[in-house]
């Protein structure tokens, strides 16, 4: 082949996006940056690329409350051809903390297929964070970070190897607490 | 090349960045997540066919292919070397596809893809090694069924494991097993660690950098996550050991690198090289600026 050949900017753009996901689910706890896109509003562009890079026709995607527009459901048929879902089916869910509440509606996996089970994309909003201790793999000895509820993690922890992984996004930052995390509140009050 | 269009108004060729359509990307991506999130639990994916056979490292050049950026500097050992045909073939494959630089260096390199070794050099956070692994799954030969042994690792069912181990003591007095020799995953699922010398274990547990790997044929991938612990099996009374050829390299002298035995002269004479051939030129080039100063 000689040298006058171009990539898509689809597919570049693609390749970038996903490396960031890669580094960011590698290294849990750490803050990784992505990319500006074309996207809803109410999305972020840290959420949007997720859905972007990672969904197609066969992701069931939940949109939770104030994400559950025309505007983002469009957005995302055009894009991925992912399939808009309940709770229950979601391979990937959207929205802000409360409004994902209650987790245990979401798939965690089963003991022969723990991958099967649902990825939480959890916008910036108001939520009351609590200071946690997290540690193990792609955490080095160990790292502070503010988590919502972290009971609700603590308790998703425990069902390792199956459970939810999450990702925080907020504009163009992204961070990972997969299901592998554990975690510990340093906060005596709580 | 795969899915080309043409652009209308110049002739120029549009390519799929790093080979692979879109959608297969997608959906590779989302299995490797999966096992980042699951460390060394063996993650099913569609293989998609490449322009080379089985054998030659299609599921390594798969996850290659899907985590590759343009600004990658790519490497590509087999069996610590970069000049051996699969190496040099997969390389200019991404060279063609992916316009990538490449390099020979292990600690210039971005992403490294990796038949059978180790790089000697110490790995960096955020440095992808990719292995390409011809036989996923550990249990394999005390199971030959899929359905048996997703049980097995579901249950954390490896007893049958570790009485194979101890037959070798039993027998051998140690445990024969050289390489692919199985390890645990953060505390939790069997893993082969790709057939790689059982020296080279140690250097998965608690590496800064992400391990993926990818199974073509048996369309499995993997991955042990930075920081990870990583334990090669073993018994109380027998504990692992990490035993390597006890000579000097006969080129640059190291004497703890992983050595490949070569027979230097018709009547049979032996010697012992780096099977790293970075590392060796590295420490050669360091053994003559010492005799410079
Ligand atoms: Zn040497």
């Amino acid at each position: 082949m000689e040298n006058n050949y171009h990539f898509s900017e689809e597919s570049i753009n693609s390749s970038i996006s996903f490396r960031s996901l890669v580094n960011a689910t590698s290294y849990p706890g750490r803050h990784f940056q992505i990319t500006k896109l074309k996207k809803p509003n109410i999305l972020s562009n840290a959420a949007a690329t997720i859905l972007i890079t990672l969904c197609d026709n066969e992701s069931n995607v939940y949109l939770s409350k104030d994400f559950s527009t025309d505007e983002v459901k469009d957005w995302l048929i055009f894009n991925t051809g992912a399939i808009v879902s309940d709770k229950q089916n979601a391979n990937f869910a959207v929205g802000d903390w409360e409004s994902l509440l209650p987790l245990d509606e979401f798939k965690t996996g089963v003991p022969e297929y723990p991958e099967r089970s649902a990825t939480l994309i959890i916008e910036e909003s108001n939520y009351k964070k609590i200071k946690c201790n997290i540690n193990g793999p792609g955490i080095k000895d160990k790292l502070q970070i503010e988590l919502p509820n972290p009971e609700l993690f603590i308790n998703n922890s425990h069902l390792y190897p199956l459970g939810l992984d999450f990702y925080f996004t907020n504009d163009l930052d992204i961070l990972s607490i997969p299901r592998s995390t554990k975690i510990s509140v340093t906060n005596s009050e709580y | 090349m795969n899915d080309m269009s043409k652009d209308k108004n110049i002739d120029i060729q549009i390519y799929n960045f790093a080979y692979l359509d879109e959608n297969t990307k997608r959906m590779i991506r989302r299995a490797l997540l999966k096992a980042l999130c699951i460390p060394g639990y063996q993650v099913p994916f569609s293989s998609r066919e490449m322009p080379m056979p089985y054998g030659w490292g299609t599921g390594g050049i798969q996850v290659t292919s899907a985590c590759l950026i343009p600004k990658d500097v790519l490497k590509v050992i087999d069996q610590g070397a970069d000049d051996t045909t699969n190496a040099v073939s997969i390389r200019k494959f991404f060279q063609k596809t992916a316009n990538v630089a490449v390099t020979e260096k292990t600690s210039d390199a971005s992403l490294i893809q990796t038949r059978h070794r180790i790089p000697e050099t110490k790995l960096k956070e955020q440095q992808i090694l990719v292995y390409q692994v011809p036989i996923p799954e550990p249990l394999r030969f005390l199971e030959p069924r899929e359905t048996e042994t997703r049980k097995m690792h579901a249950l954390s069912e490896y007893g049958l494991m570790f009485v194979k181990l101890y037959e070798d003591i039993a027998k051998h007095g140690h445990i024969e097993t050289a390489y692919a020799y199985p390890v645990k995953t953060n505390g939790n699922y069997v893993t082969d660690p790709s057939p790689i010398p059982k020296f080279d274990n140690p250097k998965m547990n608690n590496n800064p950098a992400i391990q993926l790997f990818g199974a073509g044929r048996e369309q499995r991938i993997y991955a042990i996550p930075p920081y990870t612990n990583v334990k090669s099996l073993d018994f109380e009374d027998y504990p692992f050991e990490a035993m390597k050829a006890n000579f000097k390299c006969s080129i640059c002298g190291s004497s703890d690198s992983y050595l490949d035995e070569i027979i230097v002269s018709d009547d049979g004479k032996r010697s012992y090289i780096c099977s790293d051939t970075d590392y060796c030129k590295e420490q050669t080039q360091l053994n003559s600026k010492e005799e410079d100063q």
